[in-house]
């Protein structure tokens, strides 16, 4: 009988070892996740049972160590964006909220802990505190009021709108900007990294400046939860930093490089979007199959009437094409060796702006065709539906939502030049 | 310098495990409630001619035992690694890292996946300790 497990996934590529961890977190997730799940939206505010999770997998799982080298006392784990798209992928099938929760405390690390570009200096005073045995979590925060997704449009905006800003004096940068929307902003984090320019207005990419912020300086506020339609164990809120004074080296790189990096951090976000949606598809498809089959309609299961049967197919196609398309692109990020792509390239940013949106849009129409299945069961909290329905939608929005990710798309395939 | 595989090795295995800090350290919590031994299986070919067993124990930090076996039959260790002898010889000689020759699959690991992420720190302290000395290898 088919299942999850039979969607494509190759075997060549990942190891046995990479789909076990995979199923560590199925187990944790059936386990401790989803007895909670339906109760996890009221959450949204406090966090109580968050937190705890968000310890026992990031910690307790050794998720925040895996990618940390062993100087610093990480796992060490190669393959890094298998990894983190199984990860993405068996996550989005407990709750995809809780998943971007634990990626993103990892997020803004990818700068720092990713081979070749490792910044041991920085990681002998960071990473330490991500590997140890207490929760410290990492956030990203890059969107700005005035500007949005422009900052991640740096092919065209080149930083000019950026706000946020690093000013080196002495041996310390001072931070004064206003960031929304981060995950695991409010009282989650411990760390975050923080897109600034080193000069307002300039189009100079040298300028851009990728640096991190302890959550504790002196100068770091930061506003309410926003209630949201879904994602609720994701926490956002607005983050100021008036004359934040950090180290010198809490700088990623420097001039050039920053952007570079953050480029891949892009890539990767993309690869996890996708690779989210399609955990989510996922549950629909098991929640689906169950109801269809259990279900009997004119004297025989749901699925035996042919335009349900239809609907059931067009669910597994996504799932199959949305599968089959991360495991190539995840290939091609950790091997540039055979590919000749870096990570960081813009080529690889762009092209997987069409896996994140592909994904997104596969999800949407699975969760939705589920519920048109369903009728009034699936609109109700009961099944669970309804949720990945409202998150996942969010998965869509993030990184820019399709305006930015259709340009940057097109910007590769096309050679668009005005746009 | 101990031919790897050899009782000679692994005694010198067992010694450099128990004395890494790092292994001790890290393991206090390896092997408590559940079985801490593996098996590496390490199949013929590039000098050795056939499959070799080797048994080690360890809890709460510390190696108990480290052990050339003949066979498996009698084991019922709580994980086990299979591989080809010049992958392990690979790994022994630290020229590939023990967790990435699994990661990739070059090596297989079977057990409670559960155990390895929880204790990975100890799994990582163990990979290091592996080629932290000289070694003779066959077939070179």
């Amino acid at each position: 009988m088919a299942n999850i497990d039979d969607f494509i996934r190759p075997k060549e590529w990942v190891s046995d070892f990479v789909t076990d961890i995979g199923k560590v977190l199925r187990e944790w997730g059936k386990d401790k996740y989803m007895p909670v799940r339906q109760q996890i939206d009221e959450d949204w505010r406090d966090h109580k049972l968050v937190k705890p999770l968000l310890k026992e997998v990031l910690v307790d799982l050794g998720i925040n160590a895996a990618f940390f080298p062993a100087e610093v006392g990480g796992t060490d784990i190669p393959e890094t964006c298998t990894l983190v798209c199984i990860l993405a992928e068996e996550g989005g099938r407990i709750d995809s909220g809780f998943t971007v929760a634990v990626l993103c405390s990892l997020w803004p690390m990818l700068p720092i802990i990713l081979k070749p570009h490792r910044n041991m200096e920085l990681l002998q005073d960071i990473g330490p505190k991500f590997c140890g045995e207490t929760l410290y979590v990492g956030c990203n925060a890059m969107t700005e009021p005035s500007s949005g997704a422009d900052i991640e449009n740096m092919d065209r905006m080149r930083g000019k709108t950026i706000q946020t800003t690093a000013k080196l004096i002495g041996d310390e940068w001072v931070i004064n900007g206003h960031k929304i929307w981060p995950t695991n902003s409010g009282d989650v984090a411990n760390l975050y990294g923080v897109v600034c320019t080193t000069k307002k207005g300039s189009t100079d990419l040298n300028d851009f400046a990728f640096i991190y912020v302890p959550a504790d300086a002196p100068g770091v506020s930061m506003g309410g939860p926003y209630q949201k339609a879904g994602m609720a164990a994701d926490m956002n809120t607005d983050i100021w930093f008036e004359d934040v004074h950090v180290p010198k080296s809490y700088r990623a790189h420097g001039p050039g490089d920053d952007l570079k990096y953050f480029t891949e951090m892009i890539t990767y976000g993309n690869m996890a979007s996708a690779a989210m949606c399609l955990g989510v598809m996922k549950n629909i498809y098991e929640i689906i199959k169950r109801w269809t089959t259990e279900r009997i309609i004119a004297g025989k299961p749901l699925k035996e009437h042919s335009m349900v049967a239809a609907a059931l197919s067009e669910i597994a196609i996504s799932i199959e094409a949305t599968s089959a398309w991360i495991h190539m692109y995840c290939r091609e990020v950790d091997h540039p060796e055979i590919y000749g792509t870096d990570p960081w390239s813009n080529k690889m940013a762009h092209k997987s702006r069409g896996l994140a949106i592909f994904a997104s849009q596969a999800v949407e129409k699975v969760c939705s065709t589920a519920m048109d299945y369903m009728g009034s069961y699936g609109y109700s909290r009961e099944f669970d539906v309804e949720k990945h329905w409202r998150d996942s939608k969010m998965i869509g929005l993030w990184m820019g939502g399709l305006g930015l990710k259709h340009l940057e798309n097109a910007r590769y395939w096309y050679e668009l030049e005005t746009l | 310098m101990a031919l790897y595989p050899s009782q000679e090795w692994c005694d010198k295995w067992k010694d450099a495990l128990n004395n890494d800090p790092a292994v001790a350290e890290s393991g206090k919590n390896w092997g408590v409630g559940f079985k801490g031994s593996l098996v590496f299986e390490v199949s013929p070919g590039s000098g050795l001619e056939k499959t070799h067993y080797i048994f080690l124990d360890a809890k709460e930090g510390k190696c108990l035992e480290s052990k050339m076996m003949d066979d498996a039959v009698s084991l019922d260790p709580g994980f086990y690694v299979t591989g080809s002898y010049g992958d392990f010889k690979l790994v022994v000689k630290g020229e590939k890292d023990f967790i990435e020759m699994v990661v990739r699959g070059a090596l297989k690991l079977k057990g409670d996946m559960g155990k390895i992420m929880r204790n990975a720190k100890f799994v990582r302290a163990v990979a290091n300790s592996i080629s932290s000395f000289p070694n003779e290898y066959l077939g070179e």
